[in-house]
């Protein structure tokens, strides 16, 4: 599908995007592209403008500053052309609750040329509700309406996909499958895939790369392994005796380090000190039983980046 | 425009697909049916006269004695003349008039009172169809297709000018069917007698009661879309019908407590009854029909500027 042409051509790309509402600036100077071929995730806490930066990205909100475009499209120009790239689930995927499942998709089906019967029933066995699709909604679950809306998405071939909180409902072999699903269209055909969620562990095993948002502001913008694997490890020294221990590195290295008991040291630090610290230890005439580095999560790095405020 | 037609056929599945507009319906036919028990059985049917033409002549000579005595009157003069000139025409033409109800008289009859309940559904319609995408957060779905949001109003308000039309066949064939049984169906090939500019006329019963419809649905008209500005500026259906219904109940009462201003002819609601320039008399003598097209030409557009405004300009954050 993807040229390498296309491929180095962004699908998604946000320039200079701020919102203001009133005097409060609620997205601030946000810039960064997303490629075709790729799962982008969205991280940030509640209120840092996910949200609000993703209904911008599909022209519910207009953004004060800046502009957005969608495979060389201005979202503010060329509207229709632009959107006609996306397929979305904004928040929940809200439908129309009196009608089936197949109205609701044939609903959107008329909206965008070009869509045929065999489409919409392509759509709902990939998201396997062939079974429930002449159903009312209303009798749907949560997981069911989140498939739904997922099927809503595709009907028209998107070559960017964008979908908030798209696990929101779904149990783990759920979660699996529209991994698995998410990869394959992004690697097979070349979709820009953008999904938010508050589920970290499920943005490591999902996403390419990764947007962190805090207070309208983007702090980063890296693939997931490099995420990780930046910045302060945290290493764990068995040792005798831990205050000692802790004491001695306080003073020689001036690292501040945890006691989870009374054998045990953590100490926040780079791959590279720690033959320092050991040195140190040893010099102190500490016993050291065991050096491990915990891996670390996703969460464990966003905690840190964002400050240690909570995700949701 | 190209896919306009889709658009509409969604909006048509969302107003029918609702329970609430099988109910509506429901309540037009049953209040149809109500009408027509109550006029059948409430009183004693008038026996058709035998002898109507020496009938009608007498009272063409008891009519020309009392339009002596209201002269100046021109008001009282015109209705006079009126009766006296439709009489004379039926015994010219032989055209037996009726006593009592018939099919058509009925189906007239039903027009006035149903068309302001089908105003009352058509607000219910179109404020739902506008303010209930906001409540239930299907308008964020809606708005990503590659579809402009003046076109999505545009088909949401004629899905519900739609349902309106819808209302009225539906009325039309009710009370034509209910006439027809209840009165029998032997009138339905009478003539439909009017006078106008001085002249007696004649013309199709069909042509008239649609007419009559037409007339009457002016109001509706500009409520309907006062709704749809409500619906669209606060993205509240509940305010959107309670405010329109309200103001369309409330417009008579207004308008009469304001009958002496001269300004009053300003007022939207002193312009929406046409039938003051047809069959009655004018609300102030300097009002004219092109004044009152005027004025409900202003309003109308007012209302669909702002109401277009808000809904193709303000974020959505349902």
């Amino acid at each position: 599908m993807s040229t390498n042409a296309e491929a180095s051509k962004p699908a998604v790309k946000l320039e200079h995007v701020s919102k203001r509402i009133g005097r409060k600036t609620i997205i601030d100077d946000l810039s960064f592209d997303i490629y075709g071929g790729e799962v982008f995730g969205f991280l940030g806490p509640n209120g840092a403008g996910k949200t609000t930066t993703i209904r911008m990205i599909v022209g519910l909100m207009r953004m004060s500053h800046g502009n957005i475009y969608i495979q060389g499209h201005s979202i503010r120009g060329e509207f229709k052309k632009a959107i006609a790239q996306v397929g979305a689930i904004v928040e929940n995927p809200e439908m129309y609750k009196f009608l089936t499942g197949y109205q609701n998709l044939v609903h959107y089906a008329r909206m965008i040329p070009g869509i045929s019967k065999e489409r919409i029933m392509e759509v709902v066995k990939l998201v396997e509700l062939q079974d429930r699709i002449h159903e009312k909604v209303k009798r749907y679950s949560l997981g069911m309406r989140q498939r739904l809306g997922v099927a809503q998405a595709l009907l028209h071939h998107p070559s960017v996909l964008i979908l908030d909180e798209p696990t929101n409902g779904l149990d783990p072999q759920g979660i699996h499958d529209l991994r698995t699903y998410l990869h394959k269209l992004s690697r097979e055909e070349g979709v820009a895939v953008i999904v938010s969620s508050h589920l970290l562990s499920e943005m490591q095993l999902m996403c390419d790369r990764i947007g962190i948002l805090q207070k309208g502001k983007l702090i980063g913008v890296e693939t997931v392994d490099d995420f990780i694997e930046k910045g302060t490890a945290k290493v764990r020294i068995e040792v005798d005796d831990a205050r000692i221990a802790a004491q001695a590195v306080k003073e020689k290295l001036a690292i501040d380090a945890i006691l989870p008991d009374e054998t045990t040291i953590e100490l926040p630090i780079e791959h590279e000190k720690i033959p320092v610290v050991v040195d140190t230890l040893v010099l102190s005439k500490i016993k050291i039983y065991s050096v491990a580095t915990a891996a670390k999560s996703l969460e464990d790095r966003f905690l840190e980046v964002t400050g240690g405020k909570s995700v949701e | 425009m190209s896919n306009f037609f889709g658009l509409l056929q969604n909006e048509n599945m969302k107003i029918y697909r609702r329970s609430s507009a099988k109910v509506m319906i429901i309540i037009l036919l049953g209040l149809i049916l109500a009408a027509g028990l109550i006029i059948k059985y409430s009183g004693d049917q008038p026996k058709d006269d035998p002898h109507w033409k020496q009938s009608l002549i007498q009272e063409n000579k008891d009519l020309n004695k009392q339009m002596d005595s209201v002269k100046g009157n021109k008001q009282a003069t015109d209705y006079f003349k009126k009766t006296i000139a439709i009489n004379e025409y039926r015994i010219d033409h032989n055209l037996k008039p009726h006593h009592g109800e018939t099919l058509w008289t009925f189906v007239e009859g039903a027009a006035a009172n149903m068309v302001l309940v089908i105003s009352i559904f058509t607000i219910i319609v179109v404020s739902t169809s506008i303010a209930s995408e906001f409540d239930t957060g299907t308008i964020k779905l809606l708005l990503i297709r590659p579809i402009y949001r003046t076109e999505i109003l545009l088909s949401k308000y004629i899905s519900a000018l739609l349902f309106t039309v819808v209302c009225l066949i539906t009325l039309f064939i009710a009370s034509w069917l209910l006439g027809g049984i209840l009165f029998g169906f032997g009138g339905a090939g009478d003539v439909y007698i009017g006078y106008a500019n001085g002249a007696v006329y004649q013309s199709s019963w069909t042509l008239e009661v649609w007419k009559g419809y037409l007339l009457n649905c002016v109001s509706l008209f500009m409520m309907v879309t006062f709704a749809g500005l409500i619906a669209s500026a606060f993205r509240n259906g509940g305010l959107a019908i309670g405010l329109s219904i309200f103001t369309l109940m409330a417009s008579s009462i207004v308008v009469n407590i304001l009958q002496g201003y001269d300004w009053v002819k300003y007022v939207l609601f002193a312009n929406t009854d046409l039938t003051q320039y047809t069959t009655g008399t004018p609300l102030r003598d300097e009002m004219t029909l092109g004044f009152s097209l005027a004025v409900l030409a202003v309003y109308y557009v007012l209302f669909v500027l702002v109401g277009w405004a808000f809904y193709t300009r303000r974020d959505i954050k349902a």
